[in-house]
């Protein structure tokens, strides 16, 4: 698979020298509709060569906010600019963009080589050397045995290739992709994700990708707009998405979150640091702009908290669940003077568990903590 | 083991016996259907086809087809099927951009614009072929409109030749056409015209070498049902038309009624129908090779 996704990259890789990414930097975007806003306020800058994901549940305005990208839906106010120009008000076909969709929409009453000669054939490409290109393309995606062939008689995994084809083989400098292989099986998904990527850094194409799949997100991203609301929540790489969440929602929507309500000790040293928990016990967290005596929420992963030895400010608990789930075990702990109704705290250790019913105290390092407000939802 | 090696052989002898008996039901069922189709349908068409082919004697003739393929009968024949065809192309033309217009429209205007399209279907062809006189008439309403404007060459003769005949079948036809037309357009999936919009395809472009393919089967089945329905039209071109604009059905009314020529008559009747059959024949074809394709793609 590697090797044949190099080839479709050679085939694809424009004459010049140059990469073909443009940047995207999008102002104040905004949609509603009938009175509902779905797009509140999306401001963001996307590098030439940048992989960007919009992730979010349905109803979260990703997808709205790709098609204001797109052209084809025109935002009630802002403004989207490739290098710096303005394109707001341009058409789709205008915009020199690819695009990939979850339903390929590819041509049915042609020919896969004709679907991926059209958009070449727009821009007026000589016949022969439509013909090469598509060829070669063809060639190099594994679809040359197809090229006669009409889109309904290929299966799923062909015709998400082909519309991959029709889109690359024009070099758009930016390529918009909505959900693109939701319809594909999960093998089939990891491969195309796989070949995405490598074409995409290959060309150094400006991608712009939209989800709900948190896996996708993280394996083809270099940096993720989380999408709630019509907002985004945090827009970061992976890393800082997982490690330093800027929201409750974030910090519980990746990966999911242990939160500890408690109440900002005096400063130290370093600033301040400490929380000291309800249920008692003193969590150290990064550094965070803060009043002590504050009520805040301390949030941890689930694979973050460790168990030890009773040591200084450590949260004694119960533990009332371990279960083994091949790599590592899942442990629930209730805290000691843990309100009732709360949930217990999910922790996940390669270690030796402990036992149901066994007595243990938790902690934390101070990198894996993140404090937030208390009034801040999530 | 036994018992679900023997199972299988079991269960299909019960689905056997019972599909058995109930094709005897579907046998049963129909009959009333098959004897109402022998009476009414087949035993008609084999008189007709023995009648065509009787000569005075009583003995077997082809001489009602030769005669009815020659001079002035060929002429008629010919005549219908141009005026058929051209009823076909305008009617179309009109019911491409009215079913067009119409699938773009909101369900509730959309229905609307059905109902007046459909209702004139249901008035009396009489009634409606009248109303068609009045307006195309040398006073009617469309020449009294043209000359106060001054057209050129106003008034026009639109009645009693070939274009009041082909406007009033048109007329006729116009429902057919719309309804398939419609219904093959609202199949269109716009978000492919919004695809090749955003590959920077114009809008001709993506009529023409999107939308219009996509429609196409449409546009066949539609124009050869007008056309099949047109050529054995009667009403209309007898009322709109001149001598020239005589049709076969006309003349078949002509020979039975007036001239007790009954063997002729059968002759134009079977020459309709074959024609009729040769046009459902391209329909079916045209449908045989889109299924081809179909099992071929979902064989492989």
């Amino acid at each position: 698979m590697p090797e044949r996704t190099k080839l479709l990259a050679a085939a694809l890789a424009p004459e010049s020298t140059s990469l073909t990414g443009k940047s995207l930097s999008v102002t104040g975007l905004r949609k509603s509709y009938s009175g509902t806003t779905v797009v509140d306020g999306v401001d963001m800058e996307i590098a030439a060569g940048e992989f960007v994901t919009f992730l979010g549940s349905s109803g979260s305005g990703k997808t709205t906010t790709l098609m204001m990208l797109a052209g084809f839906t025109e935002p009630d106010s802002g403004t989207v600019s490739v290098d710096g120009r303005d394109i707001t008000k341009l058409n789709p076909g205008k915009r020199d963009f690819g695009f990939v969709f979850q339903q390929y929409l590819l041509f049915p009453h042609m020919t896969v080589t004709e679907n991926v000669a059209f958009p070449l054939q727009l821009r007026g490409v000589p016949k022969a050397e439509i013909r090469r290109r598509v060829g070669q393309t063809l060639e190099a995606a594994g679809l040359a045995r197809f090229a006669g062939r009409k889109p309904r008689e290929l299966s799923g995994g062909q015709q998400q290739r082909v519309a991959l084809c029709r889109v690359l083989v024009y070099r758009p400098p930016i390529v918009l992709m909505d959900e693109p292989l939701g319809a594909l099986d999960k093998k089939l998904r990891d491969q195309m994700q796989t070949e995405i990527k490598s074409i995409q850094r290959e060309l150094g194409l400006t991608v712009v990708y939209v989800t709900h799949d948190q896996e996708e997100a993280l394996v083809l991203s270099d940096r993720i707009a989380i999408m709630r609301d019509g907002r985004i929540e945090q827009f970061d790489t992976p890393r800082g998405l997982f490690e330093r969440p800027r929201t409750p929602f974030v910090a519980d929507f990746l990966g999911a979150a242990n939160f500890l309500n408690g109440k900002v000790e005096e400063p130290t040293a370093d600033g301040c640091t400490r929380v000291r928990l309800d249920t008692g016990g003193v969590l150290t967290a990064r550094a965070h702009s803060c009043v002590p005596g504050q009520r805040v929420r301390a949030a941890v992963r689930p694979g973050k908290l460790r168990l030890v030895g009773v040591e200084e400010g450590c949260c004694s608990g119960t533990v009332e669940t371990a279960v083994y789930v091949g790599s590592l075990t899942r442990i629930t702990v209730r805290l000691d003077g843990a309100a009732p109704g709360t949930p217990p705290l999910r922790i996940e250790t390669a270690h030796t568990p402990p036992r149901p019913g066994e007595r243990v105290c938790v902690t934390a390092a101070r990198e894996d903590v993140s404090v937030f407000d208390e009034m801040d939802g999530g | 083991m036994a018992g679900t090696a023997l199972a299988p052989g079991k269960v299909r002898v019960k689905t056997s016996a019972k599909r058995g008996h109930r094709s005897r039901i579907a046998l049963v069922n129909a009959v009333p259907v098959t004897l109402f189709l022998l009476v009414l349908f087949v035993y008609p068409i084999v008189g007709v086809l023995s009648l065509s082919l009787k000569g005075d004697s009583g003995g077997f003739t082809l001489h009602w087809y030769t005669d009815a393929l020659s001079g002035a009968n060929l002429s008629v024949l010919i005549s219908t099927l141009r005026i058929s065809a051209e009823t076909a192309v305008l009617s179309l033309l009109v019911g491409f951009v009215l079913a067009h217009a119409i699938a773009r429209m909101r369900p509730v205007f959309a229905a609307l614009a059905m109902l007046i399209v459909v209702v004139p279907h249901f008035i009396s062809a009489l009634v409606r072929t009248y109303g068609w006189i009045i307006m195309l008439g040398e006073h009617g309403l469309i020449n009294t409109l043209l000359t106060s404007i001054h057209a050129p060459g106003a008034p026009y003769s639109l009645l009693y030749n070939e274009t009041g005949v082909v406007i009033g079948t048109t007329s006729v036809m116009l429902p057919y056409t719309v309804l398939v037309l419609q219904g093959v357009m609202r199949g269109v999936d716009g978000r492919l015209l919004a695809a090749a919009a955003g590959f920077g395809a114009s809008r001709s472009t993506i009529f023409r070498r999107i939308y219009l393919p996509l429609v196409a089967p449409g546009i066949g089945t539609a124009g050869l049902l007008s056309f099949i329905l047109c050529l054995g039209y009667y009403i209309t071109p007898a009322l709109m038309g001149g001598d020239k604009q005589t049709v076969v059905a006309a003349l078949i009314d002509q020979q039975v009624m007036k001239q007790d020529q009954w063997n002729s008559a059968a002759a134009f009747g079977v020459i309709l129908l074959l024609l009729t059959f040769a046009g459902l024949g391209v329909l079916g074809l045209a449908k045989l090779r889109r299924t081809k394709a179909h099992t071929r793609r979902s064989g492989s």
